[in-house]
């Protein structure tokens, strides 16, 4: 077998972009089932999420008191809470918010600044290294769970105030009702955490890169900081963003659920899996009623598993095997 | 083609591993020694089944770890709950709700009313021997009411005796209203002659301390405290446990059973009752129907009582909508709280009736509630000066333990948006925020609950609904019900004031003030072994009453 | 390499400074505070207004950063005012620390212990049948949320077959008494459940880890030089390919310490467990300034001094990671 990541090492420069390359890539992944299968669920998650309005079958807030804590039936096919509401329905529009949210973080800082961050400390080293490290270190040495507790219960307050000062204030209208604000609130400080470790993981692998013999003879050359950084180390690192985009996704769609699931991530009526987790989550609920936990714990577990599937297998394709 | 070298490696790494875990697990062993002796000189092991305790007179309850144990500040339940096994004041509640006198021997009331004249018992002492005396009860009062002390629950139920108000606020040294006569006698001067008075000596911020313990180490004297009541702390390990000792010179007589152990840490109770790790347990709405059923073995066991809470809905009467009594009771009209009581609470709460509930003085049985009645809820609104008008935004705001809202929250929401068309968005708060919310004003319509302090319509009606009160946190004036509360407050023909207080209920609900939900029923079983256990409707002393038959 | 460790520990001292203030800002930022949450339903607005001075409450918030600073150095980190009211924050955080450092402990020791074997183990299956199942399996187990898996697992070991209890925490080790004469300290049937919870998903994700760099490793040029050099294979295996697969790892320990601190919280909420992790929650939610101060601080040193042992070990393992390598472009 061929590796990529050996052609990675020994061809300098424009290794991964060039378009064969990533049809070589694209081809590799094909052929691993496991990725296939995971993508596909990966895929379908996000297609239920956007189309959730038009294909579930009841409103996420629609309640029918006397058909409370149903097991499966045809007219709920997966059975109903407390309150009666269409767990399916409900799981539908969860995975709507881990949509939401998961973009957000993505598309918002965390990897882009990661990575610019992360390339730019590993390269440049001496007070640049410094400075971007002792932010990252102040960061992560705040313990990340308890403060995005704390973060998300001291701000939302706050950010609900903001938007409801928008609502009144500006043409902006509706933020306050259509639960912008915990969103808001919950991918700011997802965010916020969320570029330390795609920085670091970065900048190691350019400390490693930086010594050796193409990026040496480039700087030798009299290339720039930028240049390099462009031709030389980012096609190097790509891969590794690939990673970190797909191992990312699973670790901010697990950490919107667990924030919610503590009562300080997304409000309700909004649904999220994390609040379907909670109300599912006692040992004695669960005997009760199992599919309470059991339909957004197998839609978690599963989304989680697929997000570390891919992820793994991208990364045996890339370092080729 | 590389197995070999990677099985030659995995082999030095496991070597390595073994003797690190090892290692460390040696350490682990001995320094987690002293947790099993600790264990095994405590008497009876550890967890499991096996429980030789149980049958040395050793009840086995859970619980929680009580925010604190200081009388002169405990304003919540789950403190309370310690706090009367392990002190007492002047006065107590039987078991029938009854003031009684505690370390009194006996009071004489002046015939004003605002003089009160306690003889306290000869044989009352602390749990470390010495006389409970008249000077006792003077700085256990003046130490609740000390300024650097801030506490609220003083502000509210010591504020009737004469000088403790200027005392709190910082301008008078001592408390003029409580006098020592003598050793054994203390007088205490009312500002005006208010029946419930003594009631309101039953409630922890009048607890007798020992002060000089209090003095000597104040942040930290409620660990092993030296009360009065009839258990002292024996061991109070944070978040693991808690065990109680009987305090053998009680002056009420002896507790029966010797020890009582509080299992602070692990999960559900039922199951831990039924594992046998617990003589009692609450019933979770998830096990109601198990235990209801007859054939079931611990229906035999299960007791239903009812207690003196009432949850509710509070509006905010001067923000809009809600500014608008037709649009309160319209939303209270739109609501069927019948039903989901019934449905989601599987009955173990009961719908409200008023204000005042069952085995509270002045509690009547007739529903002097709005009742769920769509058509009659359209009509109110309807009638209102938002009619034909878009209904302002409404946000329902409560306090949130979890990640969805209380599931009857959900539920109206629901019921307002079809009966009414108004769509009221749910937002959960943690407490902090929730309080200063409410403070501010900031807030339209919350959730909450009242628990009773002290056996007398006054604890809630006064208290919350008055337009001076303090406690009233919802903008609401009327001078017609003030009159009735001021009246009541100095009414000594109790069936008068009683009806005064029903007057004033009516009245509160008239406005529509409050949308009472439901109150509260506990549900508990108990081991057939313990004899005397009782579920009161509020806190008060009963562990002395327990006896264990195994 | 002196210099450089003198200089991150001069550092510490200045993140927690940084650390603490943000945490005392960020928590004072929120509305309320926590004397409005123990006075509960009975908050007299005159009574907090006298209480918040009596207690230092009031004032900017520099101001009081500035007393909590000069407390702190006499080694007064404050009380609780809400969740344990009057408790000093050391007495009420100590016990709770104690019983999180031995769950996570142990925790992190079978985290390691059992990873790398397995992974080294998985690496040897590289290629034969076995190969997917065991390396999905193991993706499954640190990808499945633990919140999900703790209620059936209780469900199914505490209720129904009432082998062990449903939760709580009692030391960590039980003493069985044979015949009252000969005590066998045996671990207490309260640590499996967690125990497990925080242990599977972390061993699982550094035994993947080991794996891939086990097999990486091999394919490196040093390792290939070595081994046309003629080198012995032993020499090969434990001078080449160990040292270079436990970077990652080494990287590992601090990242899965992390991971298993988080599932604590989970853990410990889950099943009623009276660590750090359900103190924080509780002192977040009712603004116990002082004990959410001391909780983060006492973290962040510990994160603070992981990272830098990890990066000291790092430039140990990795020669071409040169400490401090001053900017040389």
């Amino acid at each position: 077998m061929t590796a990529i990541a050996g052609e990675l090492a020994a061809v300098s420069g424009a290794a991964l972009r060039s378009r064969g390359q990533y049809a070589l890539f694209w081809s590799r992944l094909r052929r691993k089932r496991l990725a296939m299968i995971s993508l596909a669920f990966i895929g379908l998650f996000y297609g239920v999420a956007l189309f959730a309005p038009v294909i579930a079958p009841y409103s996420y807030t629609e309640q029918n008191l006397d058909r409370g804590l149903e097991g499966p039936s045809a007219d709920y096919l997966l059975g109903t809470d407390r309150l009666g509401r269409d767990l399916m329905s409900r799981a539908m529009y969860s995975a709507r918010t881990t949509l939401i949210v998961t973009v957000a973080v993505l598309v918002s800082g965390g990897l882009v600044i990661g990575n610019t961050l992360g390339l730019l400390s590993g390269y440049r080293g001496g007070w640049v290294d410094g400075a971007i490290m002792r932010a990252g270190e102040v960061f992560s040495s705040l313990p990340g769970l308890p403060m995005l507790i704390l973060i998300n219960a001291t701000f939302s307050p706050r950010v609900r105030e903001f938007t409801g000062w928008l609502d009144d204030h500006t043409f902006l209208s509706g933020l306050t009702t259509s639960g912008f604000a915990s969103y808001l609130t919950v991918f700011g400080a997802l965010s916020l955490f969320f570029w330390v470790g795609t920085a670091r993981l970065i900048r190691v692998q350019v400390l490693q890169l930086r010594e050796r013999e193409f990026v040496l003879a480039a700087q030798a050359l009299g290339g720039g900081t930028a240049h390099i950084i462009r031709r030389h180390l980012l096609p190097n690192v790509a891969f590794l963003i690939i990673l970190q985009l797909s191992g990312t996704l699973g670790v901010v769609a697990g950490t919107e659920i667990a924030l919610t699931w503590f009562g300080v991530g997304i409000q309700p009526p909004t649904p999220s899996f994390g609040g379907m987790l909670f109300e599912g989550s006692g040992a004695r609920t669960f005997a009760a009623h199992p599919h309470l936990l059991l339909v957004p714990g197998l839609i978690t577990s599963g989304l989680l598993f697929a997000f570390a599937l891919l992820g793994d297998a991208v990364n045996d394709v890339i370092r080729g095997r | 083609m590389s197995q070999n070298r990677i099985l030659a490696i995995l082999l030095g790494v496991l070597a390595a591993l073994v003797l690190v875990v090892g290692g460390l697990s040696a350490v682990l062993l001995l320094s987690g020694g002293s947790d099993g002796d600790d264990a095994a000189s405590g008497g009876s092991g550890s967890s499991g089944s096996v429980d030789s305790g149980a049958a040395s007179g050793r009840l086995r309850l859970g619980g929680g770890d009580p925010i604190t144990l200081d009388p002169a500040l405990a304003g919540d339940a789950g403190s309370a709950e310690y706090i009367v096994e392990l002190f007492g004041g002047l006065m107590t509640l039987d078991q029938n709700l009854n003031v009684a006198p505690d370390l009194a021997a006996s009071f004489e009331v002046s015939p004003d009313g605002l003089v009160y004249t306690f003889k306290l018992r000869d044989n009352a002492v602390f749990h470390n021997g010495r006389a409970i005396e008249a000077n006792d009860v003077k700085c256990s009062m003046e130490r609740a009411t000390e300024r650097r002390l801030a506490s609220s629950t003083a502000a509210a139920y010591l504020n009737d005796i004469v000088g403790a108000r200027e005392k709190m606020a910082g301008s008078a040294q001592s408390v003029r209203g409580v006098e020592v006569v003598d050793r054994k006698t203390v007088r205490i001067t009312i500002d005006a002659p208010k029946p419930y008075f003594l009631a309101k000596l039953t409630y922890p911020t009048a607890f007798v301390i020992d002060c000089q313990q209090a003095e000597s180490n104040p942040r930290n004297w409620t660990l092993k405290p030296n009360g009065t009541g009839p258990y002292k702390m024996r061991e109070w390990r944070l978040g693991e446990r808690i065990v109680l000792e009987a305090h053998a010179g009680y002056h009420l007589g002896a507790p029966k059973v010797s020890q009582v152990l509080y299992q602070i840490s692990g999960g559900s109770a039922l199951t831990r009752f039924e594992n046998n790790e617990l003589d009692v347990a609450n019933i979770s709405v998830n096990d109601i129907e198990r235990v209801r059923d007859r054939n079931n073995a611990l229906n035999k066991l299960y007791i239903e009582a009812s207690s003196l809470s009432i949850s509710y809905l509070a509006f905010n009467t001067k923000v809009p909508p809600f500014d608008d009594v037709n649009v309160r009771r319209a939303f209270g009209l739109a609501i069927d709280r019948q039903r989901i009581a019934d449905v989601t609470f599987n009955k173990m709460i009961s719908p409200a009736t008023g204000i005042l509930m069952p085995q509270l003085p002045g509690y009547t049985a007739d529903d002097k509630t709005l009742k769920f009645d769509p058509e009659e809820a359209k009509r109110a609104l309807a009638a209102s000066k938002y009619a034909g008008r878009v209904l302002p935004a409404v946000t329902l705001t409560e306090i949130g333990a979890g990640a969805e809202g209380a599931i009857d929250t959900q539920a109206f929401i629901e019921q307002w948006r079809q009966v009414l068309g108004v769509q009221v968005q749910i937002k959960q708060s943690d407490a902090a925020t929730f309080f200063a919310d409410v403070d501010a004003g900031r807030l339209q319509l919350f959730n909450s609950g009242w628990i009773l302090d002290y056996p007398d319509p006054e604890n809630v009606l006064d208290l919350k609904f008055h337009s001076r009160s303090a406690l009233n946190d919802l903008g609401y004036a009327n001078p017609t019900l003030d009159g009735l509360l001021e009246r009541a407050r100095t009414e000594r023909e109790a069936p008068v004031r009683l009806r005064l207080y029903q007057d004033a209920e009516r009245e509160v609900l008239k406005d529509a003030a409050w949308i009472p939900l439901y109150f509260a029923r506990q549900h508990v079983v108990v081991k057939a072994a313990v004899k005397g256990w009782t579920e009161p409707p509020m806190v008060i002393p009963r562990l002395r009453f327990v006896s264990i038959e195994r | 390499m002196g210099a450089y460790v003198v200089r991150r520990l001069l550092f510490l001292p200045v993140t927690l400074v940084i650390v603490s203030f943000v945490t005392f800002a960020i928590a004072r930022f929120g509305p309320g505070d926590p004397l409005s949450v123990a006075a509960g339903q009975l908050r007299d607005p005159e009574v907090l207004e006298r209480a918040r001075a009596e207690k230092g409450l009031d004032g900017s918030v520099f101001e009081q950063y500035g007393k909590w600073v000069r407390r702190a150095f006499n080694g007064d980190f404050g009380e609780s005012y809400s969740i344990q009211r009057g408790r000093t924050v050391r007495e009420l955080i100590m016990p709770r620390m104690w019983v999180s450092a031995q769950l996570n402990l142990i925790a992190i020791v079978l985290v390691f212990g059992i990873g790398i074997p397995l992974g080294l183990l998985a690496a040897w299956f590289q290629g034969r049948w076995l190969d997917p199942l065991i390396t999905t399996t193991l993706l499954g187990l640190s990808a499945v949320p633990v919140l999900v898996v703790i209620p059936p697992v209780l469900w199914l070991f505490a209720i129904k077959l009432s082998l062990l209890p449903v939760g709580g925490w009692d030391g960590v080790l039980e003493i069985y008494w044979i015949a009252d004469v000969i005590a066998i300290p045996i671990p207490d049937p309260h640590l499996y459940i967690p125990i497990a919870a925080m242990t599977i998903p972390g061993f699982a994700g550094v035994a993947r880890l080991v794996r891939v760099t086990a097999l990486q490793v091999q394919l490196e040029d040093y390792v290939r030089t070595a081994r046309a050099k003629g080198l012995p294979e032993r020499q090969v295996a434990f001078r080449h390919v160990l040292p270079n697969s436990m970077l990652p790892v080494v990287t590992a320990i601090g990242l899965s310490l992390a991971g298993v601190l988080e599932g604590a919280f989970f853990t410990e909420t889950l099943l009623g467990i009276p660590g750090i992790g359900s103190l924080t929650f509780a002192a977040v939610v009712s603004r116990d300034y002082d004990v959410i101060l001391a909780v983060t601080l006492i973290l962040a040193a510990f994160f603070i001094v992981m990272n830098l042992v990890t990066d000291l070990t790092y430039a140990r393992v990795d020669p071409r990671v040169r400490v401090g390598a001053a900017a040389r472009v």
